[in-house]
């Protein structure tokens, strides 16, 4: 029989945060689709992309773990996702990019809302932490502005 | 036998007296209302307010507004949780702005914002979890403003 899910004898993330944290893998995921649509499109920013995507492919890695080690099964990839507008140059490329990383503010913030974990608090702001700086490098290379996110992972940021 | 049971009787008495005034030195040697901690996200405040007006003096207003926009959620948290403490919430916002440094250089705005990132990074393991979204979102926005400034 499984343990009460209201009552975690270990600190183990549980409940809302394990939900929360299956919402931040499903980001993870449309990240590193988004990030191998755009890459024709940005051929000038290979190394940018290359990087972007291979962060979002760790974290998804980890995240997946994180998911396992809490006897959770990880969401699965889905078969493709719809940016918030038709990807056909670098410049819906970049917006494309600025969108899914945007996403995961949202989301990584999420799971710092609903989680006591030291190890996933961590994981969750260094999560945070990189989709904030990613969207505003590509805000940079994109001529975007306002350039930085105020409150990542908020409405206002 | 006598002597041997007046002993007892008085170290008894002693003991009681001793037992029942104890309470009364406590009473009175404990200062009166036990102030409550500072509250940490307070100073977080002082930070962000003190950055926003660096930046302004910098010419940074991107750092300024975020930096503005910081001081006003953290300082809405500090209030939330302390209201009844009129000092902790009024005397802030009272304050009149801090006097822009003269000369404030880009280089001293993103020292101040790396202060700022590791100082909420270092919180982050002792806040409630009510609040570590904001923290969060505060961290990761010093870090977006540090990109911004690269």
């Amino acid at each position: 029989m499984s343990q009460p899910s209201s009552t975690p004898p270990t600190g183990k993330p549980t409940g809302d945060a394990i939900q929360a944290v299956q919402d931040a893998l499903a980001t993870e995921h449309a990240a590193v689709w988004t990030y191998g649509l755009v890459s024709a499109f940005l051929k000038e920013q290979a190394d940018q992309t290359a990087a972007g995507a291979n962060s979002h492919r760790a974290r998804r890695d980890a995240t997946e773990r994180i998911l396992r080690d809490t006897n959770a099964e990880p969401v699965p990839p889905a078969p493709a996702y719809l940016p918030p507008a038709p990807v056909t140059d670098a410049a819906s490329s970049i917006a494309a990019l600025v969108a899914v990383e945007i996403d995961g503010c949202t989301a990584w913030r999420g799971v710092l809302d609903r989680t006591e974990d030291q190890d996933l608090r961590r994981s969750a702001l260094d999560a945070l932490t990189s989709c904030a700086v990613r969207a505003t490098r590509w805000r940079k290379t994109g001529g975007l502005t306002p350039t930085s996110l105020a409150l990542p992972g908020t409405a206002v940021g | 036998m006598i002597a041997d049971s007046r002993g007892p009787l008085l170290n008894r008495r002693r003991v009681l007296l001793a037992a029942a005034a104890a309470p009364l030195a406590v009473a009175c040697t404990t200062p009166p209302p036990p102030p409550p901690p500072p509250d940490p996200l307070a100073e977080l405040v002082v930070q962000a307010r003190a950055d926003a007006a660096l930046a302004t003096a910098a010419g940074a207003t991107e750092v300024a507004a975020a930096r503005t926009e910081h001081a006003k959620l953290l300082q809405a948290e500090v209030d939330r949780a302390r209201p009844s403490t009129p000092s902790a919430s009024a005397a802030p916002s009272s304050t009149p702005p801090e006097q822009p440094p003269g000369g404030a250089t880009p280089e001293q705005v993103v020292e101040a914002l790396t202060a700022a990132r590791q100082k909420g990074t270092d919180l982050m393991p002792t806040v409630p979890v009510h609040r570590a979204g904001l923290l969060g979102s505060v961290v990761a926005g010093c870090a977006s403003l540090l990109e911004a400034m690269s």
